[in-house]
């Protein structure tokens, strides 16, 4: 090689550094610009940003369009919700439907979307619909809606509805509000499904539920499925005060006749909710009915003996001194 | 649509989408700025998830946005000082020893220290010495408004570490020894009240504590504080026996209120015949007495309950006290 060669191909490996480099300096800033929002502008970029690896983006498309939604056309956003067939997109379009009833205007919007989760021949677009329907009002405005969305052909919408449930009787009414909670035990009973059964009921405050509520409770701790007994079982742990102590009864006989350990276990938890430092003797009583729970017992034992409270503390210091042990 | 309320057109951005995709830890600052100037919230918002997310668990560019805090301009600020306490980096060592330092800058006016130091209370846990320096700081009077950022930081930690490994001890010492010795009240009461979110039970050491509190604090909200605490301490019957002493030399009703019903919290309806002399010594807490007498005659056991169950969960007045 000769030096002039290995000059050029010194100058051409600099020339070529030197022009990967001029394509790493930063792009120059985008313009951005504020605009109007517009339906047609919005569903275009959530349709694009869905490719987006950033969480935070998808996260704001969201927000935007919920946030967005009552200064929009009612009108084109109905229509967009109608034509839309992808699952996705029509939980966001659901989703901004919904909250438009929920910002004060008409429960026609949010109806609008309660059909759909019942009726639409995609489950997946039934499923997104229902998810839409989250954390809302949706309980009070869709009449037997969630009776038929527990009975729903696809597990997936079944699940979904339960979730409804669970999170609206929490993060809405906050466990305290009878009608809701009458609600979801009532759609735990109508559904085909025990799983879906067993989550709300295993899920769900039972504090402000009536008494033919508490009558089912008692009428599923009789069923052929372990799962469903348990869940019934852990729910009469949190019934109302007129109801306490026929809870405590039968839970109490039931106990020795069971034999799914999953059962008694959710039964010991009740008989400790239901009687806080008085369940001690009952729950020592039961000790030796099924060695395999001794340990359990104890546990529950040492936890009462604590003198706290509050159920919401005793549960924690209980799981604590499990963990510690 | 009369009485129907008004809402605020959004603002929608042409070329976010290229922003998202094209910004970096270096062109953020610069890029972000007109979106960082608009009174947008939802965008605001989303600089700081974004921002998150570039920082990532990287040192590097967490110290780099923690610099940034330095001079940033207001909304800036909230912006840089939310996504650091946000990111994976703010647990690396580094980090979050970097924060500490900057956040007790006295260099730094007291609002941007206090907003730095409150970027550490999602750590997981705070070392001894980290502990101290915190509580050290709050107790300073020349700490100013940072000194209450502090304070809120120990408490905050606490519960994280609290939820965890159900460790309170060491945060909950600090906090009764800022509860105690800061010249600044706000700054006491937020060293005292903070522990009820994390709703630790006391040993003795800390059930000392605040009993003391009881009779020392000159604040009648400090004071109702400290019961609220101590009605989880492991001690009941020592508590009852506290309640019970503190209750005629208080004069603050509301404080009589919180010795009265935190008693029930404290022993259930073991405390009702301690209940019932402080209704003696006070008639105005008769009715209450009653209530309390009704309720757990229904069979209710559960605190939260008995409390929602009271015909009036504000007999005296005392909850918007100002």
């Amino acid at each position: 090689m000769t030096r002039t060669f290995l000059l050029a191909r010194a100058l051409c490996l600099l020339t070529l550094s030197s022009l990967a480099h001029a394509t790493e300096t930063p792009p120059p800033p985008p313009a951005l610009q504020p605009e109007t929002c517009s339906v047609e502008g919005l569903m275009d970029s959530i349709r694009r940003g869905l490719q987006s690896k950033s969480p935070a983006y998808r996260r704001y498309l969201r927000e935007l369009l919920k946030e967005s939604a009552v200064t929009l056309p009612e009108e084109q956003l109905r229509a967009a919700f109608e034509r839309e067939t992808e699952p996705v997109m029509v939980e966001h379009l659901a989703a901004a439907l919904v909250a438009k009833t929920e910002r004060g205007e008409s429960p026609a919007t949010l109806q609008l979307v309660g059909k759909r989760a019942s009726t639409d021949a995609d489950p997946a677009v039934r499923a997104a619909s229902t998810r839409a329907l989250r954390r809302t009002s949706a309980e009070e405005h869709t009449g037997d809606l969630y009776s038929r969305l527990v009975r729903d052909a696809s597990p997936e919408v079944r699940m979904e509805a339960a979730t409804n449930l669970i999170e609206d009787n929490q993060f809405v009414y906050a466990g305290l509000h009878g009608p809701v909670s009458d609600m979801a035990v009532a759609a735990a009973v109508a559904s085909s499904d025990s799983k879906v059964t067993a989550r709300i009921l295993d899920n769900i405050s039972t504090a402000a539920i009536s008494k033919e509520s508490a009558e089912q409770l008692h009428t599923l701790l009789g069923g052929d499925d372990a799962q469903v007994r348990a869940a019934a079982a852990k729910a009469l742990g949190g019934v109302p005060a007129p109801e306490m102590s026929r809870a405590r009864q039968t839970l109490v006989a039931l106990y020795r006749g069971e034999s799914d350990v999953g059962v008694r276990t959710a039964i010991l938890q009740s008989l400790a909710r239901l009687g806080f430092a008085s369940a001690v003797p009952e729950l020592t009583a039961l000790r030796n009915v099924d060695p395999r729970l001794a340990p359990e017992v104890d546990a529950w034992v040492r936890a009462l003996s604590t003198g706290l409270q509050e159920w919401s503390l005793i549960l924690r210091e209980k799981q604590r001194l499990q963990q510690a042990r | 649509m009369a009485g129907a309320p008004r809402y605020d057109a959004t603002t929608c951005w042409r070329d976010l989408e290229r922003f998202n995709e094209g910004v970096s830890i270096d062109t953020f600052r610069e890029w972000a700025a007109p979106l960082l100037a608009s009174r947008d919230p939802l965008v605001r918002m989303y600089l700081k998830e974004r921002l998150t997310e570039l920082i990532g668990n990287d040192a590097g560019r967490a110290s780099q946005v923690l610099e940034w805090t330095r001079d940033a301009g207001p909304k800036e600020f909230k912006v840089f000082a939310m996504a650091l306490k946000d990111s994976e980096a703010v647990h690396l060592p580094e980090v979050s020893r970097k924060m500490l330092e900057l956040g007790m800058d006295v260099a730094l006016e007291p609002e941007r220290r206090a907003g730095v130091l409150s970027s550490l209370d999602t750590q997981k846990q705070l070392s001894p010495d980290a502990l101290g320096k915190l509580a050290d700081f709050a107790k300073d009077p020349a700490s100013g408004e940072a000194g209450w950022a502090a304070a809120r930081t120990i408490a905050r930690v606490m519960k994280n570490d609290h939820e965890r490994s159900a460790n309170a001890a060491p945060y909950l010492d600090k906090l009764l020894s800022i509860g105690t010795q800061s010249l600044d009240e706000h700054v006491r009461y937020m060293a005292l009240s903070t522990p009820m979110e994390t709703a630790p039970v006391l040993d003795a050491s800390a059930t000392d504590g605040f009993a003391k509190v009881l009779t020392t604090e000159g604040s009648p909200d400090g004071r109702g504080a400290a019961a609220h605490n101590l009605s989880l301490s492991a001690d009941r019957a020592k508590v009852l026996e506290t309640f019970a002493r503190a209750f005629e030399p208080e004069q603050d009703v509301c404080v009589r209120w919180s010795l009265f019903r935190f008693s029930a919290r404290a022993a259930g309806k073991d405390a009702l015949p301690v209940m019932a002399n402080m209704a003696l010594v006070d008639p105005r807490f008769q009715p209450t007495y009653q209530d309390f007498e009704r309720i757990y005659a229904s069979g209710v056991l559960d605190f939260e309950r008995v409390w929602l169950a009271l015909a009036d969960q504000d007999p005296y007045g005392c909850l918007h006290r100002d």
